[in-house]
């Protein structure tokens, strides 16, 4: 076991530096000039010129990299082309309202996804069980754009319950989250009936029924736990989703968070935002699936990593 | 054959989507009018029932083209598009997933650092990064799309196989005597064959809406050839004063996802042996 | 010669300034400052250093900080802001005189140190994005404390139109720019309170501003709010109190709102399509002819953009020196069939690259010309590429029609022409070049208006005759604002300035 946790965290690891490198390179290398996008539409080449020689953008690529290397060791991530300020800053900034926004998202997903789930499941083939089933078809087939937009007209213009955007308390919450948690919640309900289904009519469960055992307990004790493994693999990519695939929602709600940030720079050609976003949501990401693997080790014994 | 009538998600799953491919498939019969050329001077009608003239039943949009026309047409691109970026990503990951798990070790780890890496890029930045360099095309946009879908099927297949190798009846195939390629259709392939179906059904929704939001942000397909996507992208700017250029293909979207969703439950239900009836 | 205009209010109020009589105490004659206006604009602040970005949005916000020299009125007028007076000595020459007692938001004074430190500045540090405008100056001098005198290589007619977008910087930056950048201060009618990269900018009223009873506002928020429906349910919940790039389908459901109003002015903006005039398509004049009359520009005004744009009849808008009148270009789609079928055109193929997102309603307008276009077997591929890509595909020469727009920024035409019709300013753009129109841009450059006038028209009707670009139809400013908000000016070059704005 410790022999595989090490080389997990060294496979991490290597996983990171080929993701800078990836983005180093990509950025570098797909068309599309900083300097242009900072300049006015008709300033001369000259200017152009001049300010990617300043940008560092002139040097040969390895040296590029090594500089970067040598400086986020320090823990500088460059200079952000568009803001001017140091490129870590701009996405910590960010940070608190892309962890509410998913932590909240992701909440939703658990609780309703789970519940719809299990409750589809336990009657299968009832009304219920539809009535899961459209609701899950309407989460993932609404566009996101499309149910926020008339969340926030609904909420936010003619009843004026919540604010229609920005970031300013907990109201500002509710809309974005819900938007957000609609596609993965659909999922997860749909994963959590199907492995629910498969399971419950396994032969140990119903060995657990023979011995008696009343039925939501058997359902929650050992169905759930059974039922963990793909849902844990889907919300270990579905964080990656809530996190740099916020932009929809992100934009519609002028919700401050890292989605947006990313793709904004994308756009801008910023490569330091760029960079430092990727790099910290791989490893985010990298350790969350670390995490969701030894994970399956502890919840089904079954699995052994050699 | 019977049973498969039998279950009824399969049957109403099965018609919808019957019925929606069908629809697009005769286009141009079913659609009178042009789904390309503007026509001003009937912008912006609401369906026929809301408002609208006759001979616009769902309307128009913001260059007085039919919708109904630009849906059924757009259809054609939408669905096919999808469905390919389905079978693809399904594909690949199946194949990649298949034998991450069987192979394990070197291979396994390769391919799982693989995925952890493009997975921790969003998927706009591949699709900038493919665009620049090959351009906007259907094939680029399926590529795009399957790529950024097959890791789900890869992991959830590996996950499958590693479970599933271990069971003692399996290994008591193996002792036996029977071989990888025996073991996985038999033993594995009809155990994954549930989640796949289910990943892949709700995936058919996510790449119409990939491509979606692809194409509004101008790395998708070009106007004016309608598409489901490009049809939501363009209604996004009228929400508040024209919603039904956007709520109509997102209509279209829903009843595709349904009955792909129900298709794909049932014949889950139908398939696997372990589940209770 | 170049003299402000002044008004007989603005020379006594100014007057009254620098002679230090504020005409009893300003406290007790201001009127009470009050309220919190938050604006909703659609483009991000991108920097607090004025002389770091070319962007609409972020000079329309610095302005609130900083003074420039000069301002320019919603009709067009130079008038003077931190500089009294300017004139120009001789044609390679500008001397400014600077308004006396003036003070930082920090209490240092305004002095001809200012104006050195800031325009040496921005000349001679390479990396800020304004300083290519400035490498024209030779000299900046100061000749006392209120008076600077500014030599240029080669005529800068221009200089004072560039000068009301850069704030006046106190002297005490330099050397200490990152940290003085932190929390800048200005002269202008707001203090800097905060700002949250790509969220909001928060500013307080500066209580000393040189102009009396300004502002009125006690503080201004300004949100950057890009999606336009997000800004517009803003503004209709009373969130916020004013915004700005209103779409045109957008305005009759902000008019149904009660407690908004909505208000638009053509903006100084002209609309320009493009030849890549290196191409096949782009190099042949009959070609561009054919395009331009198959081009039914009316409709798109009327159909498309709800009669929210203007017919163009001179490449620069009105407003500006050098707007002329050459009549509009006529729509004849028989006259386009007939001269490409005297050119031997069967059949031609154009592609037409747009910026995304750049231009309200630019898809729609792009498919309607693809469309009229056909119409005279001309086919259209439209090419909605992401701006950086766009840019690369313009540089490369790759398109043959490219969708933009130019709003003079500033209020002044001679860098479009420098820009897009000399010889080195468009080669790695459109490749035009023309010797009689780059020598009549050059002999532009003075600083007497009536000659300027005079180079500019002739350099239109040259250009009007060659169509290098189609100019299909001037833009208008739509703004709508929240009834409580008094006082607000709908400018025609897209800035959002609220010194002067009231809550009701």
């Amino acid at each position: 076991m410790r022999s595989y946790l090490v080389t997990r965290i060294w496979q991490s690891a290597v996983t990171l530096v080929g993701v800078s490198i990836l983005v180093f390179v990509i950025l570098r290398v797909v068309p599309g000039d900083p300097a242009k996008m900072l300049l006015p539409e008709g300033a001369p080449q000259s200017a152009v010129d001049e300010l990617n020689r300043h940008l560092g953008l002139r040097e040969p690529l390895w040296v590029q990299y090594g500089i970067f290397l040598r400086s986020v060791v320090r823990g500088d991530f460059g200079q952000s082309f568009q803001y001017r300020s140091p490129a870590l800053r701009v996405v910590v900034e960010r940070v608190p309202a892309t962890i509410q926004l998913a932590l909240t998202a992701m909440a939703l997903t658990v609780l309703v996804g789970v519940s719809i789930g299990i409750v589809a499941a336990v009657r299968q083939g009832s009304a219920y069980d539809y009535a899961g089933t459209v609701l899950a078809v309407l989460g993932q087939s609404l566009p996101n754009f499309w149910l926020g937009i008339m969340l926030m007209l609904l909420f936010g213009v003619t009843l004026r319950w919540l604010p229609t955007s920005g970031f300013h308390g907990w109201q500002s919450l509710v809309l974005p989250s819900v938007t957000l948690a609609a596609f993965p919640t659909a999922l997860v309900a749909r994963l959590t009936r199907s492995s629910l289904l498969e399971i419950l009519g396994q032969e140990y469960i119903r060995t657990g029924r023979a011995k008696g055992l009343g039925e939501p307990r058997v359902v929650l004790r050992h169905a759930l736990k059974n039922a963990t493994i793909p849902l844990l693999t889907v919300l270990g990519l579905q964080i990656g989703t809530l996190l740099g695939g916020a932009v929809i929602t992100e934009s519609i709600f002028a919700w401050p968070g890292m989605g947006k940030l990313v793709v904004d720079a994308i756009f801008f050609r910023d490569f330091p935002v760029v960079q430092t976003i990727l790099i910290l949501s791989a490893t985010i990401f990298v350790v969350i699936n670390l995490l969701v693997d030894l994970l399956y080790t502890v919840i089904d014994p079954r699995i052994r990593y050699g | 054959m019977s049973r498969l009538l039998r279950q009824p998600m399969i049957v109403v799953g099965g018609l919808l989507l019957v019925a929606v491919i069908a629809a697009s498939a005769a286009a141009p019969w079913l659609a009178a009018a042009d789904p390309i050329k503007p026509v001003f001077g009937q912008r912006l009608q609401p369906p026929r029932g809301l408002g609208g003239a006759a001979g616009h039943p769902l309307g128009t949009d913001n260059l007085g083209r039919d919708i109904l026309a630009r849906l059924l047409y757009g259809g054609r691109i939408s669905l096919v598009l999808a469905a390919s970026a389905v079978a693809l990503a399904a594909g690949a990951g199946v194949v990649i997933g298949l034998a991450a798990g069987l192979v394990g070790g070197r291979l396994d780890a390769l391919v799982m650092r693989l995925a952890d890496v493009q997975l921790a890029f969003p998927v706009i930045m591949l699709a900038i990064a493919i665009v620049a360099v090959v351009g906007t095309s259907p094939a680029a946009l399926v590529s795009v799309l399957a790529l950024s879908g097959w890791v789900l099927y890869a992991r959830t297949v590996r996950a499958a196989v590693l479970t599933i190798r271990r069971l003692d009846y399996v290994e008591a195939a193996r002792t036996l005597g029977a071989g990888d390629l025996r073991v996985v259709a038999v033993h594995i392939l009809p155990n994954t064959l549930a989640p796949i179906l289910v990943l892949g059904s709700s995936q058919f929704a996510t790449m119409v809406l990939l491509e979606s939001g692809l194409s509004f942000l101008g790395l998708g397909l070009q106007p004016p050839q309608p598409s489901w996507g490009l049809m939501l992208a363009e209604g996004r700017d009228y929400l508040s004063n024209a919603w039904w250029l956007a709520t109509v293909p997102g209509i279209a979207i829903s009843l595709v996802v349904l009955g792909a969703n129900l298709l794909g439950d049932g014949l889950r239900d139908l398939l696997d042996p372990r589940l209770r009836q | 010669m170049e003299k402000p205009r002044l008004s007989r209010r603005r020379f006594l109020l100014g007057s009254g300034a620098v002679l230090g009589v504020a005409a009893g105490p300003r406290a007790a004659r201001a009127q009470a400052r009050r309220g919190h206006v938050i604006a909703g604009l659609s483009e991000r602040m991108l920097t607090l250093d004025p002389a770091n970005h070319y962007s609409i949005s972020s000079t329309s916000v610095l302005r609130h900080v900083y003074d420039p020299l000069l301002d320019v009125t919603n009709d067009d007028k130079f008038v003077p802001a931190l500089a009294e007076s300017w004139k120009p000595v001789n044609n390679t020459t500008w001397r400014f005189t600077l308004r006396k007692g003036v003070r930082f938001h920090d209490g240092t004074p305004f002095t001809a140190d200012s104006v050195l430190f800031t325009l040496k500045r921005v000349r001679d540090n390479t990396k800020l994005i304004k300083s290519f405008v400035y490498q024209d100056l030779e000299d900046v001098r100061k000749d006392d404390d209120y008076t600077v005198t500014v030599t240029t290589k080669r005529p800068f007619g221009s200089l004072p139109a560039h000068l009301t977008m850069l704030g006046m910087l106190p002297p005490g930056a330099a050397g200490n720019e990152d940290a003085f950048f932190q929390k800048p201060v200005g002269t202008g009618p707001f203090r800097f309170v905060s700002w949250t990269h790509g969220d909001h900018v928060d500013l307080e009223a500066n209580t000393k501003y040189w102009k009396p009873a300004l502002p009125k506002v006690e503080k201004l928020t300004v949100r950057f709010i890009p999606e336009l429906s997000t800004r517009a349910a803003a503004l209709r919940a009373t969130e916020i109190h004013v915004i700005d790039r209103v779409w045109p389908d957008m305005v009759s459901t902000l008019r149904a709102t009660p407690g908004i109003k909505v208000l638009d002015t053509p903006a100084v903006e002209a609309q320009r399509w493009h030849f890549q005039l290196a191409r096949e398509a782009g190099k042949d004049p009959r070609i561009r002819k054919a395009v331009s009359l198959a081009i039914d520009r009316n409709t798109i005004i009327k159909e498309l953009l709800l009669g929210y744009a203007r017919p163009v009849v001179s490449p620069i808008p009105p407003g500006l020196i050098g707007h002329t009148n050459l009549g509009q270009k006529p729509y004849d789609p028989d006259k386009a069939r007939a001269i490409l079928k005297q050119a031997g055109y069967q059949t031609l193929t154009l592609d037409f690259v747009l910026m995304k997102d750049l231009y309200p309603k630019q898809l729609e307008i792009a498919q309607a010309v693809a469309a009229m276009l056909s119409e005279v077997g001309i086919k259209v591929n439209i090419r909605n590429l992401e701006i950086a890509t766009a840019r690369e595909q313009r540089t490369a020469g790759n398109y043959d029609l490219f969708f933009s727009g130019w709003a003079h920024m500033p209020h002044d035409p001679d860098w479009y022409f420098g820009q897009w019709f000399t010889r080195a300013g468009a080669e790695k753009l459109t490749r035009f070049s023309d010797p009689r129109v780059e020598q009549l841009i050059a002999e532009g450059r003075v600083p007497d208006p009536k000659v300027r006038q005079q180079k500019y028209e002739e350099i239109e009707k040259i250009l009007w005759e060659q169509e290098p670009e189609i100019w299909p139809y001037y833009s208008v400013a739509i703004y709508a604002i929240s009834d409580k908000l008094r006082n607000f000016e709908a400018r025609r070059d897209y800035y959002v300035l609220l010194h002067e704005v009231g809550i009701a």
